[in-house]
């Protein structure tokens, strides 16, 4: 090689920077890959626990295998599978949304005036057959949601919000333990606060922001539930900013509490202008 | 004297269905959910016949286990201690390399949400009586 065909110093090293440079995005490509490649295997997990519980039950049913009463309790076995399968398919569409870098906002689901409390009970009504499998009791008390103002929310989302903390609670809980959820106006900042609280695996201090954080688990969350995609709590804090609101986790004396603050208000003036 | 089987599962909504076959049959079930506690009730209970599920919690005192990988374990430590217990493995996993490991032990792999219960009964049936399975019974 003759010395004008030589790269000098400066080219050869930033040939070596390109080359580097080059080197980490293929790696970062794989490692993309591969997170896609299980989150669709873990999303394909959970879908079919669900799905071939329906099936084998109805097969039971169909087959008459089981009598009168029992029939009845895995109806609604069945009924609980179904919501907990919906439950999951929204998760993975939402997700998808957040995935493709879209704000939620552009899901442009219209605003609506949702009563928490109602909110509350029927999302406790769908996800306790699946905690009375583990004899967990869903409490949902009554006395400080009464005169409480609805919030304007965007209904679907802000119920995704509720059961992904809710189904959390259920799935992390020990068994014969108590889930409390309870709401409260605060009138001097015209919030709404609602805390959901169970006794399971704690949550340390450290981690209590990461939690929320996309494909985040704990160790101990992914030894008691191996199949978990980390991103239910993800959706929760995503929903829950794009509501300018608030969404943090804690253990205290042996209870793990998941605080969600709503602005009645602040939403409502938005709103207001948006429709202007 | 009814044979025993029993389910190694952390999922109630696998084991529940499963149960009420299997007691409609007339068999006794015992259920574990956890390995740790799976291997407990072998080392101290007559089993005729046990189903593993692969991504399962190992249990606190066996936290070093990988739990993504637990029905394999658990495959491995039956082999050794129970050799002619009767196993099979009932999953979501369907990747290969598990279940070729899975099946080098000799242990039957089924995927959960293809097999109808049917099939998994009449299989069972055919290992605890020795009478042939034959897909011509998933018929009836």
């Amino acid at each position: 090689m003759s010395e004008a065909e030589m790269p000098d110093a400066g080219q050869s090293e930033k040939i070596n920077k390109i080359e580097s440079e080059n080197k980490r995005l293929r790696e970062e490509i794989k490692r993309t890959e591969q997170e896609r490649v299980e989150y669709l295997q873990n999303v394909s997990h959970q879908l079919v626990a669900p799905l071939n519980a329906i099936k084998w039950h109805i097969e039971n049913l169909t087959e008459g295998r089981i009598g009168y009463e029992r029939g009845v309790k895995v109806l609604r076995s069945i009924y609980s599978q179904a919501s907990i399968a919906v439950h999951l398919a929204k998760n993975f569409s939402l997700m998808s949304n957040l995935e493709g870098e879209h704000a939620l906002s552009s899901l442009k689901e219209p605003l609506e005036e949702v009563n928490l409390h109602r909110l509350l009970i029927n999302l406790s009504n769908d996800f306790q057959p699946l905690a009375w499998d583990q004899k967990i009791d869903i409490k949902v008390e009554d006395d400080q949601f009464d005169d409480a103002p609805c919030v304007l929310a965007m209904k679907p989302l802000i119920s995704q919000v509720f059961s992904n903390v809710i189904e959390n609670a259920v799935k992390y809980s020990n068994q014969g333990s108590k889930i409390i959820i309870h709401g409260r106006y605060v009138l001097s900042s015209d919030t709404f606060l609602v805390s959901i609280k169970n006794q399971g695996i704690p949550l340390p201090i450290e981690h209590e922001q990461e939690v929320f954080n996309r494909g985040f688990r704990t160790a101990d969350a992914q030894r008691k539930a191996p199949a978990g995609t980390g991103f239910g709590l993800y959706i929760a804090r995503r929903i829950i900013e794009s509501h300018e609101g608030k969404i943090s986790a804690l253990t205290e004396n042996g209870w793990t509490v998941f605080n969600i603050v709503l602005s009645v208000k602040g939403l409502k003036g938005k709103a207001r202008i948006r429709d202007a | 004297m009814p044979k025993t089987i029993l389910l190694i599962d952390d999922e109630q909504t696998f084991l529940e269905p499963l149960a009420d076959a299997l007691e409609y049959k007339g068999y006794r079930v015992l259920k574990a959910r956890t390995a740790e506690d799976g291997l407990d009730i072998l080392s101290r209970e007559p089993v005729d016949l046990v189903t593993i599920d692969i991504m399962l919690d190992p249990g606190n005192s066996l936290s070093d286990v990988q739990s993504q990988h637990t029905g394999i374990f658990l495959c491995e430590q039956i082999r050794e201690k129970y050799p002619l217990l009767d196993a099979f493995c009932i999953s979501v996993v369907s990747d290969k390399k598990t279940i070729d490991k899975i099946r080098s032990l000799g242990i039957r792999f089924l995927r959960k949400g293809e097999t109808p219960l049917r099939t998994v009964l009449n299989m069972m049936q055919s290992m605890l009586t020795g009478i042939a399975y034959s897909t011509e019974r998933d018929k009836d």
